[in-house]
């Protein structure tokens, strides 16, 4: 199980998980695009015609408007047409109407703008977002210079003549572009041609108004918002950083651009760039502590200490452990000189998880939880909470411990509503129904999940939905509709998720590593084995003991005995030294596969028992009811049918009940193969019928499961048995039937696989 | 290298072309193309009374301009653009044509720059444009295409390209403009400006005249390759520009960038002497000074520049430099600003304010000056490597490596960032990576001297005994051999270490000979008597060798025979993250 919550990334901007742009107070002037905004909010109050319905949606527009970079007037009108088609005909014509005039024009709008709202109670208050605007506007437009005031006039001016021009000579252009419109980030990648050039000149030049602060801040925080919820509405990398360099080029100040641009330049995997970033960030990054000595060296000192956290966190995004490790030694050092209890936690939760990404087993105490919680850091709280319950998960503590933590979490978790955490505690829960072997309950997880609203508002449309949790809910249920032999609903899972989580994108290896598993264990079931040995390379790449483990599957299907073992012995070797218990089971379980089909029957039971033993002791029951399967065919194989059919009965329920379909076929055929020796040892020759067809159903039954995941082999063989058996009954057409189908399999497929016979 | 154009046998020739494009960038306005030949010219013999060129040739088209083109000109020089550009329209002869369009482009350029103050907010500063680029580009074009364009209006048309940030273009129009008019140094030293590295500077073709010798040389002081720039400028002088103010202003920079301080000193010295009012370069003079802590001298130069303009960016920086010899940092810092007010783009006052506050302790305002430098320009490898320092001194030896490396990048050969990144790579406690700066500091030239002595403690350190002592050895005969006995600390050490090593290595003699030299020093007096008895003692009991101790200091034997000096090549940096 990978880890959960890699996606615990300080950033400053953040506070449990949500991001601000720093706000640097008022910093917002007058262009003609807000002229033409205060115009349509001056109509609003003034006219009395809109209808309820126009108003309300004229309403749920301004907030955009205001926030929103400048539009053309094209765009401004259509948009505002959508709304209220009455309403953007007087903007026009009011507009028309100061661009066209003087300067006096322009000058009396502003001297009567302000009587609406100062008089009387009007519709918008002076603290209202409308209000503050205008007032933002009225005293930046008093603030303004004799040569400024003309300057905006003259813009005013081309500002409408473009617009005029656009509209009367070739209306198509025009519309083509304000498609769009509904989509307002989109509006951001408009750019209006250069009218000024009389050649069609081949730069492109974008003469977008300039961003001003308000509006840049606007942008950073929508932009990294998308980034962290859903990254592929954010504007594409390439459009994004040179967003941000236009930016930057004219006000390198402007510290949290370059945050912004660390982060676009992470999801591209550009390690220069985001070094390069993140660094000028924090060195521009003057954190509000005023002059004082003593505040003004604590604010440095604070984003220090963040700066040398932040580069570890970009080194361990990039696998530079070691580099990391030095960054997080010096953040802990600085640290604890200022006595930054906080930022030591953040070090704390940091190192443990560089710990656990370098893959030696460290534990992170309870007692760094309990001081979390002293510090009241929630969020770190309860992802050590976490981590303890995965490491318990792992580590083999029971079931309602482990579940109790989780809740008590959750608790924690509804409390401050940190909800990226509440989808982390699901998904583990699912891992963990998983891991148990309970496929129903981990269903069950990861459809709550899927089917959860977030706590967070739901912004600009969108749900927060592309952390880690949710990719790893969905690899789970891709795994376990393939299990079912749903092939078709797994790879719609996996196209989805492909969608979701771009292959460059942060989370993408688990499910290229769930959809390559998919695939091989297909390929396998089909006994194509080339197929199954060219993917296991690329489940190698992802996963080095996954691979070693599939590798050694395929060297064993294609009966290379002593390289398959050579392969079993070092993964197990290894397996046992992380402490992968899951792997070591299976390992286990196939060595003793091995031993059979070199008839050692005896050999394997020893290492049957010992998985058994460890199964149990690790609570993980789907696999402890493998061995019991395992144990039973080496029993029946060494003679004692009996014996073997008796344990079965244990390991025969769970399978049903949560198995996949391959398992729950081999569990049924070998129940049927029991029935069959058990038989020939019963007496009568009516009890012996009476056993026979019981096995001959059992063998229906395990040939439906087996027909269902493509197991062609595995069916070819049931037939086999099947006419045997139909034989022995002496129902012929039965038999012949059954003769027939085996035939048809048996010309498909060359025989080459092991014999049924010394095979589960 | 040193081989120029065969041209430069005719200095009477090349005075005489320098006469003629005087006056022809005289009546267009390029004061700085003027200056520049004028300097070259002024350099040189003065031709004798029939020898002088005859103006240029008057035609018809010059004739019928005449009027209006004085007229604007008076105009022109008085600042009044619009005023110029107004009376020249329509004028068709091409030294009009060139005034004309020299003047929107000045006047655009103006009113730009009245503009930012102007500006409504600081997201738009920078969005202030020269309104008139885009038409004056359109108009140029056509002439371009045409064919019509002189090599003025060639250079007029890449100033304009390069402004709408074409370079590529602008590249292009420059080397036609260099090809079409070579004497025009204004469109060589755009040229400079956009020419990145050596690589793009090989694959252009120039014309072969011999003022691409002159362009040569300063592109190679600008890209750093000093060793052919001075050589460059070497041979101009043996030509006959021995007087050139110019070329000797360029050498003593070129001195100044391979910090060879006492010839840049020598060569400023004789510039002032040559021309002592000149303003130019004098910062790079007061930084040499400073460097030396020749507190008189500077302080001569500061009053002396005060004097003469004290509203110069160059007099700010070296009144800056003054005060910061005599540590008044607040002041330096002011005057930094005040160089920085009147010109904003100016990278060696950001860099110099970052250090005044790095002085004052001030540490986030040093690293904003310093980010502010690589603003300006990237390939500034101070503010990198003062950034490095800042972080250093804030106890960040992980962090600050980053900035060391960017600066290591942009001088490779330096061995200041080299000493610097094995300082911080000592600190993180990776002593191979140490070692390894170390080592390549010590073979790109080392200018601190410390570099070994560091590597010979590291070793010791990592418990190897031959490395330091051979480290030790190059040190001692380094030091020797430059006859300076400054780091007597560190050379006491190198004798302890050494005879300790040779006594357990049972080469008595040499071990000796350093017990003898430890006892020249106070803090080793002890431990040499300590070992010189020890070395009797076993002396006495083993063979009796025949030790003359009366060897006399020359590290000789002691190097060559029993010590293996080290060959290495120098060792990459490998350099663990980008």
């Amino acid at each position: 199980m990978a880890s959960v919550h890699e996606s615990l990334y300080f950033n400053p901007m953040m506070t449990n998980g949500v991001v601000h742009a720093n706000v640097f107070g008022v910093k917002d002037w007058v262009t003609p695009y807000k002229i033409t905004v205060l115009m349509l909010l001056d109509e609003m109050t003034i006219s009395t015609s809109i209808t309820l319905l126009d108003r309300r949606r004229l309403n749920k527009l301004i907030l955009p408007l205001l926030q929103s970079p400048d539009m053309t007037l094209s765009q401004l009108i259509k948009t505002v047409e959508d709304s209220c088609p009455q309403l953007a005909y007087t903007v026009h014509l009011r507009l028309q109407l100061m661009a066209d005039g003087e300067l006096k024009d322009m000058e009396h709008f502003f001297d009567m703008l302000p009587s609406p709202f100062n008089e009387t109670e009007s519709e918008a208050h002076k603290t209202s977002v409308v209000g503050l605007f205008m007032r933002h506007m009225v005293l930046a437009y008093n603030k303004l210079s004799f040569s400024q005031v003309y300057k905006l006039y003259t813009a005013l001016q081309q500002y409408y003549q473009s617009y005029e021009r656009k509209d009367s000579p070739a209306a198509e252009p025009a519309e083509d572009t304000d498609m769009e419109l509904t989509n307002t980030e989109e509006l951001g990648g408009k750019m209006e041609k250069e009218e000024l050039d009389l050649e069609p000149s081949d730069d492109e030049v974008s003469t977008r108004g300039p961003l001003s602060q308000k509006q840049a801040e606007y942008f950073l925080a929508q932009q990294a918002y998308l980034l962290k919820n859903d990254e592929n509405k954010a504007l594409d990398p390439a459009a994004l950083q040179k967003e941000l360099n236009n930016m930057l080029k004219f006000n390198p100040d402007f510290a949290e651009a370059h945050y912004l641009s660390y982060l676009n330049s992470m999801r591209v995997q550009d390690i220069f760039n985001s070094t390069d970033s993140l660094l000028h960030y924090f060195d521009r990054l003057i954190l509000p502590g005023g002059d004082s000595k003593s505040n003004g060296d604590e604010g440095c000192g604070r984003s220090l200490r963040y700066a040398a956290l932040n580069l570890a966190a970009l080194h361990c995004r990039f696998g530079h452990y070691e580099q990391a490790e030095l960054a997080l030694q010096e953040a802990i050092r600085i640290a604890q000189e200022s006595n930054d209890h906080v930022c030591l936690q953040h070090c704390l939760s940091w190192l443990y998880l560089l710990e656990q990404m370098k893959g030696s087993d460290s534990t992170l105490t309870e007692h760094a939880v309990k001081m979390a919680v002293h510090f009241c850091l929630p969020y770190l709280a309860s992802l050590g909470i976490q981590s303890l319950v995965q490491q318990g998960a792992v580590g083999g503590k029971t079931a309602n411990k482990l579940m109790d933590a989780l809740k008590d979490t959750d608790l924690l978790h509804w409390k401050h509503s940190l909800s990226e955490l509440i989808d982390i505690s699901i998904a583990q829960k699912t891992a963990i129904w998983r891991m148990y072997g309970k496929s129903t309950m981990a269903l069950q997880q990861a459809q709550v999940l899927l089917s959860m609203n977030s706590l967070e508002p739901v912004n600009l449309g969108v749900q927060q939905n592309n952390s880690e949790a949710f990719a790893v809910a969905l690899c789970h249920l891709s795994e376990l509709h393939a299990e079912q032999g749903l092939f078709a609903a797994a790879s719609e899972i996996l196209k989805h998720l492909r969608e979701r989580f771009p292959p460059h994108s942060q989370h993408a290896k688990l499910w290229m590593l769930c959809d390559q598993k998919i695939q091989f264990d297909r390929a396998m079931n089909d006994g194509k084995y080339h197929m199954a040995d060219s993917l296991v390379v690329g489940i190698a790449a992802l996963s080095k003991t996954e691979g070693l483990y599939r590798k050694a599957l395929v060297l064993k299907a294609q009966n290379q005995t002593t390289e398959a073992y050579k392969v079993l012995q070092r993964l197990l070797l290894y397996c046992e030294k992380i402490k992968g218990t899951e792997m070591t089971i299976r390992v286990m379980l196939s060595l003793a596969e091995l031993h059979w089909s070199s008839s050692c029957h005896a050999v394997a039971l020893p290492l049957l028992l010992r998985s058994l033993a460890v199964s149990r002791e690790y609570h993980l029951q789907y696999l402890a009811s493998e061995c019991i399967l395992h144990l039973a065919f080496s029993q029946l194989m060494l003679g004692i049918p009996e014996q073997a059919l008796n344990i079965l009965h244990m390991a025969i329920e769970p399978i049903l009940a949560h198995g996949a379909l391959l398992d729950k076929g081999r569990a049924m055929l070998l129940v049927a193969k029991c029935q069959i020796v058990t038989a020939s040892s019963e007496p009568s020759k009516q009890q012996k019928t009476q056993a026979l067809e019981v096995a001959v159903q059992n063998l229906e039954e395990a040939g439906t499961y087996f027909t269902k995941v493509d197991c062609k082999e595995r069916v070819r063989d049931i037939y086999y048995l099947q006419a045997r058996l139909y034989h022995s009954l002496g129902k012929t057409a039965e038999r012949n039937k059954c003769a027939m189908l085996f035939r048809q399999h048996n010309q498909e497929l060359p025989s080459q696989g092991v014999p049924l016979i010394t095979r589960l | 290298m040193a081989a120029l154009s065969s041209q430069f046998a005719d200095l009477v020739e090349i005075k005489k072309q320098l006469t003629v494009i005087i006056a022809l960038c005289r009546e267009r306005g390029l004061m700085h193309s003027v200056k520049w030949a004028s300097e070259l010219a002024f350099a040189l013999d003065p031709l004798p009374m029939n020898e002088l060129p005859p103006p240029p040739p008057f035609t018809e088209e010059d004739a019928q301009d005449l009027d209006a083109y004085s007229l604007a000109k008076s105009f022109f020089d008085l600042k009044e653009y619009d005023r110029a550009a107004y009376f020249l329209r329509g004028c068709r002869s091409q030294k009009a044509y060139f005034l004309y369009m020299y003047s929107r482009y000045l006047s655009g350029e103006k009113k730009k720059d009245d503009e930012t103050v102007d500006s409504l907010g600081p997201l738009e500063k920078g969005q202030v444009k020269n309104e008139s680029l885009r038409e004056l580009r359109v108009e140029l074009s056509k002439k371009h295409k045409a064919r019509e364009l002189d090599g003025f209006g060639l250079y007029l048309y890449g100033v304009v390209l390069r402004k709408l940030d074409l370079l590529k273009e602008a590249i292009d129009v420059f080397v036609e403009a260099t090809h079409c008019l070579p004497l025009h140094w204004g469109a060589w030293l755009e040229l400079c400006n956009l020419v990145e590295n050596k690589e793009m500077l090989k694959s252009m073709s120039f014309p072969d005249t011999w003022m691409k010798d002159f362009f040569l040389a300063h592109i190679y002081t600008e890209m750093q390759m000093i060793e052919e720039a001075l050589q460059k400028y070497q041979s101009l002088i043996n030509v006959g520009f021995s007087k050139s103010t110019y070329i000797i202003s360029q050498i003593a920079v070129a001195y100044h960038n391979i910090r060879d301080i006492d010839k840049a000193l020598s060569m400023f010295n004789e510039l002032r002497e040559q021309d002592p009012y000149r303003i130019e370069n004098m910062d790079t003079f007061s930084n040499l000074l400073y460097v030396r802590t020749m507190k008189p001298e500077l302080s001569y130069l500061a009053h002396n520049l005060c004097d003469i303009d004290k509203y110069r960016v160059e007099t700010c920086c070296v009144i800056g430099n003054y005060y910061s010899l005599r540590s008044q940092h607040e002041k330096a810092a002011l005057y930094f600003q005040r160089a920085l007010k009147l010109n904003p783009r100016c990278l060696g006052a950001w860099t110099l304010m970052g250090h005044e506050y790095m002085e004052m302790k001030n540490t986030s305002a040093a690293i904003q000056a310093y980010r502010h430098a690589i603003e300006v320009n990237k390939r500034d490898y101070r503010a990198w490597y003062g950034l490095g320092q800042t972080y250093e001194i804030l106890k960040m030896p992980f962090y600050c490596l980053y900035y060391y490396r960017r600066a290591h990048q942009l001088r490779p050969n330096d061995s200041r960032m080299l000493v610097a990144l094995g300082e911080c790579y000592e600190k993180l406690n990776q002593l191979v990576e140490a070692t390894k700066c170390y080592w390549r500091a010590y073979s790109v030239g080392d200018v601190e001297r410390m570099a070994l002595v560091k590597l010979a403690k590291l070793h010791e350190q990592l418990n190897e005994s031959d490395h330091p002592a051979q480290c030790y050895v190059i040190y001692i005969k380094e030091i020797f051999e430059c006859g300076e006995l400054m780091e007597q600390v560190e050379l006491s050490t190198a004798f302890r270490y050494l005879g300790q090593y040779y006594f357990k290595n049972k080469q008595y003699d040499d071990a000796s000979i350093c017990a003898q030299r430890c006892c020249n020093y106070n803090d080793a007096r002890e431990e040499g008597k300590s070992l010189l008895r020890q070395i009797s003692q076993v002396r006495g009991q083993g063979e009796t060798s025949s030790s003359d101790l009366s060897l006399p200091f020359i590290f000789g034997p002691l190097s060559a025979k029993n010590t293996p000096v080290r060959r290495m090549s120098p060792l990459n940096l490998s350099s663990v993250t980008p």
